[in-house]
């Protein structure tokens, strides 16, 4: 074999493989077709709006504090979130058609919220927790929407993320979603019906795993240590584990956890802190229904150590 | 490693004469206590409200007076000098914003004072005149307290 020959082997293949890893990293869709006949309940989707913390990230920061009160349906992003990987900027989500999402189809929210993809084809990165979200009905993404439609429109585009390398190469976020892209439950076994409810909440549009769930190197959640705290994804300090097993919650009753969602307050009757204030205030939103099934759930996962 | 024990020894001398705040009365150690105190109180009136525990009137009504002592005395314990230091959890915004806490305190006593007026005779009366002390302990707590993480 010549030496031109090997060239010319080793140039095909490497764009073999360049065509394959395209293929592999491609952003995969939910087609219109595929979308459930829903009638959008906007009242419905105010219930996710809560459940799902929409607000916490995407209100505007209101002189560089966190929004309260009616400024929390005001979704002209501009958070930060300052992680190892870089600077997130929480983008624009209001009804404005030009600069939030108000020009958006159904079926781009749908793949926004469940596929992590944007209407013009791109992935993305998951600081946005669609990873949880893939696990919602998407019944209630739809009722979400409607809800979201409901909000005022404002204007204002948000900053690009600023990430290092090599995490500043978006389509790698493919790679990322093979392996932690999934709409199966985490916790399979556990069926009571309000513990399956609380499952649908926790899991799917209340995200918790994403901030009390550790996660490897890759930031894929660690589905083994699931809920089982971690160090603060934002600075210091830890997440606190809210399993039965660990030190934090684990003697609070089904009953202490859904006070405490409703009211703030600890069984010792210390208030909520840091981030889980802004939770607490959207959970408090919720019917008790929806906070006892979240107690129930959280008392039903399996125990972390 | 002995270096940075002689140095370390010798730093706390130095504190140990330069700081006021190093004293029995430290209003970190105070203010803490004192707040300890309030969380203690808060605790039984919280397990009537869940129905956890036999409704009271007269424990209500003490917890309440804790409330009040404690109101009337909080303010004057975040003195310069004491923004850091000893664990404390308080807040730089306290200092950089003193009339926004002060604001907040006032919320937390008016509260109170509202409560003890009204005298709660049953767990729902104690819960609508409740209501408003937790809201202010949590308002409070989110914006001139730091997470002691």
């Amino acid at each position: 074999m010549s030496i031109s020959r090997t060239l010319r082997a080793l140039a095909a293949t490497i764009v073999v493989l360049i065509v394959a890893a395209w293929w592999f990293t491609r952003p995969q869709t939910i087609a219109e077709a595929d979308l459930p006949d829903h009638r959008a309940d906007a009242s419905a989707g105010e219930r996710i709006f809560w459940a799902g913390g929409c607000a916490s990230c995407h209100a505007s920061p209101v002189n560089g504090k966190r929004a309260k009160g009616d400024d929390k349906l005001l979704l002209g992003g501009g958070l930060e979130l300052e992680t190892p990987y870089g600077v997130f900027r929480v983008p624009n989500i209001s009804a404005h058609t030009d600069d939030g999402i108000g020009g958006w189809a159904l079926v781009d929210f749908v793949n926004a919220m469940q596929r992590g993809v944007s209407p013009d084809g791109r992935h993305y990165y998951p600081s946005f927790p669609y990873a949880s979200y893939a696990r919602m009905p998407v019944e209630d993404v739809i009722d979400l929407k409607a809800f979201l439609d409901t909000l005022p429109s404002v204007a204002g585009r948000v900053e690009a993320h600023s990430l290092g390398f090599p995490w500043l190469l978006r389509r790698g976020v493919g790679v990322w979603k093979r392996r932690y892209l999934d709409t199966e439950p985490l916790t399979p076994g556990v069926s009571p019906t309000l513990v399956e409810r609380g499952r649908v909440l926790v899991e799917g549009a209340g995200h918790c795993g994403e901030c009390h769930t550790p996660r490897d190197r890759l930031g894929g959640l660690m589905r083994e240590r699931w809920l089982g705290g971690a160090p603060n994804p934002e600075g210091k300090g830890r997440v606190p584990n809210i399993t039965p097993g660990g030190e934090n919650i684990a003697e609070w009753s089904a009953a202490d956890i859904a006070y405490y969602l409703e009211t703030g307050f600890t069984p010792e009757f210390d208030t909520v802190g840091g981030p889980m204030v802004a939770v607490q205030e959207n959970m408090a939103k919720l019917s008790a229904e929806d906070r006892a099934a979240i107690a129930a759930y959280l008392k039903a996962v399996p125990a972390v150590k | 490693m002995s270096y940075l024990k002689t140095r370390s020894i010798f730093a706390a001398i130095v504190l140990a004469f330069a700081s006021p705040l190093l004293a029995g009365d430290d209003p970190r150690h105070e203010r803490h206590e004192l707040m300890e105190g309030v969380g203690d109180a808060a605790k039984p009136i919280g397990q009537m409200l869940k129905g956890e525990r036999e409704f009271d009137a007269d424990v209500v009504m003490a917890s309440l007076e804790t409330f009040d002592k404690a109101a009337a005395q909080f303010g004057e314990l975040f003195p310069p000098g004491s923004e850091t230091g000893e664990d404390t959890e308080a807040a730089p915004a306290i200092w950089e914003d003193r009339a926004g806490f002060e604001k907040a305190l006032a919320t937390w006593s008016d509260a109170v004072d509202a409560a003890i007026a009204a005298n709660p005779q049953t767990v729902e009366e104690t819960k609508s005149v409740a209501g408003p002390i937790f809201n202010a302990c949590k308002a409070c707590h989110d914006d001139y307290r730091i997470e002691d993480e």
